[in-house]
């Protein structure tokens, strides 16, 4: 993708937010004039990016849109929700564009039909035809491409487009002949032409205004064709004629595809049993997935190529008809993606603050400054100056501050406002409460609480998964809710703050909370744990249940939650970016989901010890004291050894046995241990050194080396050597 | 000039015919109560040309010297 497109996608996302924000913000104030020309200029903007960069479809359905808002800028028609509806709809086509276009650098190809159903949107009936649009209404009249493939059948057999045009009546004075255009129009099949209006009398007819409508067929391609008429796509309407047959809209659900998977993987199974036995029972259990799907018609191929399998005595007809599905299914763009999905993936291009870079841009200079001065004492000591020690100590002290600074000024250009991931859900709300007898107002804190960019981004999934929990699981419906004596709108609130440092995100509902007695019955039910093991936890250990993997309360599967994908992979990620989850749960109250995640993924404070005459980095962050002991502290306990510290025994691990280690050994008469807290439990470890502590940048282990047991990454060391740093959690257990 | 009207008061249209054709052909065959065009020797007719033709609809003498001009030729009586 070359840099004016990327340019353009960034845009386009951030047209895009700002227009949805402002839609919203209008659906609820309809008298905001403020909003609705934010939103409009939003629309127009995008519709002059795209043109600039020849995406006419999308020009197209934005110019739909914007027409729609201008109308309601002039008050001819009312902002109502249909057309907050429709403009939020044309945004998401714009979005599954931009999409595409970041991922292939152009539009799909179907990408004029779904703009014509956009701008469709906008020209039908409720008052947007009844304005002032001179434009003529194209999509009125569907029949005219059967029309002309009825009248010229010859020229329908070959044709893969139907295109109708209706210049504007003045287009003759702009140098427009609508028949040359025509007539150079690439695989040109056939034209018919007729009025706009019914033909006057010639004496009264104005040969300079235009009022022909030409409907034409051609062999050539959407594409082409849409070349051909990119100056007056706005009056075209161009109809792709190819497969005459649709595939119906319904994506695969994943369990679908997995049986499809599994029956090819059984039908391809070289194990010689009962032949007819496996293909009809494969072609049952594939045909019946279609019928569960409500795609009927997929059934019917099916049916017929496990007959033609029967018949030949071969698995290849069945196992190609099912092939071919599921690699067309996969192979289609642009279906309505679920939430969740790479749909979702944020954008990888980073608006940087000007000043940020200009704080940048000092520090180098002030950097240079600091390299000369150190060139400054090379002479020196080239010269045989003695007492150079003082001089370096300083200019050491300048580079060290200089390099913090550089430091904190690169990690802040990671550093992304909440915001950026909380945007998006007053808009996911509007569609999720559309579809529920759940009204839900949200509420957002603390957006401006930046985290880093990694995180934020990383955020969106996680954060998804519990709000539509939360809507689904947690907030009752309007009728429980008034009879509840709670307000029917329930309150679902979002919210970001910094803790020490930590970010904290937290999803709150008001709705009847997590019924702990149920978790405890599907958590033995489902074999999450024993009764016994019940029986011991609190009831927050309890409800912290719904985390673990093979666990989901949903009673029934919904469009909204319970695919399968429970709250274990809310989990999982977020302990991934290196955070933990928390939930609370107060029954008839609601609940509250707590993610708290480093503010940096990149700084670690490292210490660094060595046994065995290796060097070896501690985090910091779990070390809680270091001791020297006399040598009689620590007792044999059977094969281990602990010490007592402050009345508790804490196991001592010598670091040399841990990790195997036989080099010379340094070790003094007194003990050094380093006492770290690993999930809340105390251990030793006992080293032979004590070294420097810094911060460092942790990369993980790549290779060879990546996976080994007690490792958890590595970074450089002041002389250039590598420090590995121990993953205490693996090495305590 | 390509439009012109013959001494039979055939109105002959002959190679290139711009849109500021369409006047002088509109005054000839508003002229003529029966009027007849001669096309065989046009190669081009700008739309406006063409719906003077269209409203009109005079006797065409054909077929015309071009494929796409002879497309258009079901649109006109013969």
């Amino acid at each position: 993708m070359n840099e004016f497109l990327e340019q353009f996608v960034i845009e386009c996302r951030e047209q895009v937010e700002q227009a949805t924000a402002d839609l919203l913000a209008l659906e609820k104030s309809p008298s905001n004039i403020e909003r609705l020309d934010s939103a409009f200029r939003a629309f127009h903007s995008l519709k002059g990016g795209a043109g600039i960069v020849d995406f006419d479809a999308m020009a197209e359905a934005v110019h739909g849109a914007e027409d729609g808002l201008s109308y309601a800028r002039k008050g001819t028609i009312a902002i109502s929700t249909t057309l907050i509806g429709d403009c939020l709809a044309c945004l998401d086509q714009v979005i599954q564009w931009v999409d595409e276009i970041a991922r292939r650098g152009d539009l799909p190809r179907d990408a004029s039909k779904q703009a014509a159903a956009i701008v469709a949107r906008f020209s039908r009936g409720d008052g947007v035809a009844a304005g002032a649009d001179p434009r003529p209404q194209v999509e009125q009249s569907v029949g005219w491409v059967t029309s002309i493939l009825a009248e010229h059948p010859d020229a329908a057999r070959e044709a893969r487009c139907a295109l109708r045009y209706t210049p504007s009546a003045d287009c003759f004075f702009s140098q427009e002949d609508p028949l040359a255009r025509i007539a150079r129009l690439p695989g040109l099949l056939t034209i018919d032409v007729s009025p706009v209006h019914p033909w006057p009398q010639l004496c009264d007819l104005d040969p300079f205004q235009c009022n022909l409508v030409l409907v034409a067929l051609s062999s050539a391609s959407e594409t082409e064709i849409h070349k051909a008429l990119a100056d007056v796509l706005d009056r075209c309407h161009i109809e792709a004629l190819e497969e005459t047959v649709r595939r119906p809209s319904s994506s695969l659900s994943l369990d679908a595809r997995s049986l499809l998977e599994a029956q090819l993987g059984l039908l391809e199974s070289t194990v010689n049993d009962d032949f007819a036995g496996k293909v009809a029972s494969a072609g049952v259990v594939v045909a019946n997935v279609f019928l569960a799907q409500g795609d009927s018609g997929l059934a019917v191929p099916i049916e017929e190529a496990t007959a033609q399998s029967l018949a030949e005595g071969q698995t290849a007809p069945l196992a190609h008809a099912i092939k071919a599905i599921l690699f067309e299914e996969a192979a289609k763009p642009g279906a309505p993606l679920a939430f969740g999905t790479e749909h979702d993936t944020a954008a990888r291009a980073l608006r940087i603050d000007a000043r940020r870079v200009d704080s940048l841009v000092d520090l180098t200079t002030e950097l240079t400054v600091a390299k000369n001065a150190i060139g400054h004492v090379v002479a020196l000591a080239q010269n045989g100056e003695e007492g150079l020690e003082q001089l370096l100590k300083q200019r050491f002290a300048v580079l060290d501050r200089l390099i913090g600074e550089l430091q904190q000024g690169v990690l802040a250009l990671r550093v992304l406002p909440l915001r950026h991931v909380f945007q998006r859900f007053p808009r996911l709300l509007r569609d999720i409460a559309a579809g529920l007898d759940k009204s839900v107002n949200l509420v957002t804190e603390g957006a401006e609480t930046e985290a880093d960019k990694a995180i934020v981004e990383m955020l969106f999934e996680p954060l998804l998964h519990v709000v539509r929990n939360a809507i689904d699981h947690g907030i009752e419906d309007k009728a429980g809710r008034l009879a509840l004596g709670k307000p029917a709108v329930a309150t679902l609130k979002l919210r970001g703050y910094r803790e020490g440092e930590n970010v904290v995100i937290e999803i709150a509902d008001d709705g009847q909370g997590i019924n702990v007695e149920r978790v405890r019955q599907v958590a033995i039910d489902r074999g999450v744990a024993t009764a016994e093991a019940l029986a011991a936890m609190s009831e927050s250990q309890v409800t912290a249940l719904i985390f673990e993997p093979g666990f989901s309360t949903a009673q029934s599967v919904t469009d909204l939650s319970g695919r399968g994908v429970g709250m274990d992979v809310v989990r999982t990620i977020i302990v991934r970016m290196g955070g933990t989850v928390g939930i609370e749960s107060r029954p008839g109250a609601g609940t509250a989901v707590r993610f708290t995640l480093p503010f940096s993924v990149m700084l670690t404070r490292i210490m660094v010890v060595s046994a065995a005459g290796q060097k070896f980095g501690i985090p910091l962050d779990a070390v809680v004291e270091t001791l020297r002991v006399g040598p009689d502290a620590i007792a044999r306990v059977g094969a281990a050894q602990a010490i007592v510290l402050r009345n508790q025994t804490v196991p001592v691990i010598d670091l040399r046995e841990a990790l195997n280690l036989h080099g010379e050994s340094d070790r003094r008469r007194d003990a050094i241990l380093v006492v770290a807290n690993v999930d809340g439990v105390s251990s030793a470890l006992q080293v032979d050194v004590i070294g420097e502590r810094f911060d460092a940048m942790l990369k993980p282990l790549e290779g060879l080396l990546s996976g080994t047991p007690g490792l958890a990454g590595s970074t450089l060391l002041g002389d250039g050597s590598i420090l590995l740093i121990l993953d205490l959690t693996e090495l305590c257990r | 000039m390509t439009v012109k009207a013959a001494v039979n008061g055939i109105v002959v249209l002959s190679g290139v015919c711009p849109s500021e054709d369409a006047e002088p052909l509109q005054r000839y065959l508003q002229a003529d109560p029966v009027p007849t065009v001669d096309w065989r020797t046009c190669e081009t007719l700008h739309a406006a040309v063409f719906q003077v033709l269209l409203v009109a609809r005079p006797h065409m003498v054909g077929p015309p010297g071009d494929d796409f001009l002879r497309r258009l030729a079901g649109h006109l009586p013969r």
